[in-house]
């Protein structure tokens, strides 16, 4: 125990760990908050859809030879966070199926985008990390460290300043329109948001793994906690937690990082629902 | 007064003794073979993208013998790969004397330990990384 103690502590040195689990923490947090938000609203699917887009989007930057590819890939994917989440109602083809078109349609333009315009010598490899994520939270320079921690602040702040009309909108739409809230502009906010973690989500899991992130710290909160308040904060405690740990795991032991942060979540998804079954529900009977 | 001689006689033998005994290899400074694969992966990715922070230091890594052939040369490599086993990256490493291939090179994709002075070096328009004065263990 003290020599794996003493290894954490060596590889602690490095400046490249110390970056990830900086931008791990910072992700897993505002994945969570606003995980809850949306799995309120029945978008739990959104993640994945967007990180299909994301990944288009990518092969789109890689075709052009674009040095930062994260501005471009951004604009794309708030673009679709926009008619997905904005149109939804009013299109002609409906919420689940605008989301599973897109997804399904952005995975399958970019691995072809990737086949047909590939820069790289190692396609496969390419793919593979940016689908899970392979060890690019591991490989983060300093400059993309700054920007996952300046755009993560703004989605912290933006959700702490706009805690009540998201709440509002939340829970009852069609209400918080007829109390003045302008709920297509607080929709719209949540969507660009939604967009911006998932850009900065897919250098921690990848982007397959993206909604593991933003729904199971959301769902393991809402085994034991009622409130929206409650639910958030320990959703956001509790993803945190995973992160760390995740990274942590992986580092020590040699796993893929975006599956083991996952896999960690399950396990404390497990645990909410054991203490919801035993010690809750004991009370409750 | 004899104890007193007899513990100065016994302390001087100490030091001679300690002085005569071989001296222990030189610890490499960044030992791969130490870490886990999700480390030694994003190590050889810091090394390979910011090559100035190793020019110099004794490097230990294992991983797998592999050969690529150039117009003008052979670069011999050694090539670890990621925790998802999708993705690998290897640093080339020139072997100290006159080594020559095949016959001091072991074969390819047999599992190597290799120890050399991290450098680099430009081809063309571009920068690679290399081990020099390596040594296959």
């Amino acid at each position: 125990m003290s020599g794996l103690f003493e290894k954490l502590i060596s590889y602690m040195q490095y400046p490249f760990v110390r970056y990830a689990l900086i931008v791990g923490v910072l992700i897993a947090l505002c994945s969570s908050l606003l995980g809850v938000t949306l799995v309120l609203k029945r978008f739990s699917f959104i993640g994945d859809g967007l990180s299909h887009v994301a990944f288009g989007a990518m092969a789109i930057a890689a075709m052009l030879k674009l040095t930062h590819e994260m501005p471009l890939v951004l604009a794309i994917t708030v673009l679709c966070a926009v008619l997905i989440l904005r149109t939804g109602q009013r299109a002609k083809i409906k919420g689940d199926a605008a989301i599973a078109m897109i997804s399904v349609g952005s995975l399958a333009i970019g691995y072809l985008l990737m086949n047909l315009f590939s820069t790289s010598g190692n396609l496969s490899g390419d793919v593979c990390s940016t689908l899970f994520g392979s060890t690019s939270i591991l490989t983060l320079t300093q400059t993309e460290v700054w920007l996952c921690s300046v755009l993560s602040l703004a989605v912290v702040v933006i959700f702490i300043l706009f805690y009540n009309r998201i709440f509002s909108v939340t829970f009852d739409e069609s209400f918080a329109r007829a109390t003045g809230t302008r709920a297509d502009v607080y929709n719209l906010l949540i969507a660009i948001v939604t967009a911006v973690i998932i850009v900065l989500a897919m250098n921690l899991v990848g982007s397959l793994l993206i909604s593991a992130l933003i729904i199971f710290p959301a769902l393991s909160a809402m085994r034991v906690f009622k409130s929206f308040l409650s639910v958030t904060i320990c959703s956001a405690i509790s993803s945190v937690i995973c992160a760390l740990l995740g990274i942590l795991i992986s580092i020590l032991a040699g796993t893929p990082v975006g599956s083991t942060i996952v896999a960690v979540n399950i396990v404390m998804f497990a645990l909410f629902s054991i203490l919801s079954h035993t010690v809750i529900g004991g009370k409750r009977a | 007064m004899k104890k007193t001689i007899f513990i100065l006689i016994a302390a001087a033998l100490a030091v001679l003794l300690t002085a005569c005994a071989p001296s222990a290899p030189a610890q490499p400074e960044v030992d791969l073979t130490q870490m886990s694969s999700t480390m030694k992966y994003s190590e050889v990715y810091n090394m390979l993208t910011t090559p100035e922070n190793y020019i110099g230091k004794q490097v230990k890594m294992a991983g797998t013998f592999a050969v690529y052939e150039g117009e003008n040369r052979s670069y011999y490599a050694c090539v670890i790969a990621d925790a998802s086993a999708c993705c690998s990256q290897g640093i080339e490493f020139v072997l100290g004397g006159d080594a020559a291939y095949p016959e001091d090179y072991p074969a390819v994709g047999e599992y190597i330990t290799v120890t050399g002075v991290f450098d680099s070096y430009t081809e063309g328009a571009l920068k690679y990384c290399q081990l020099i004065e390596a040594e296959i263990i």
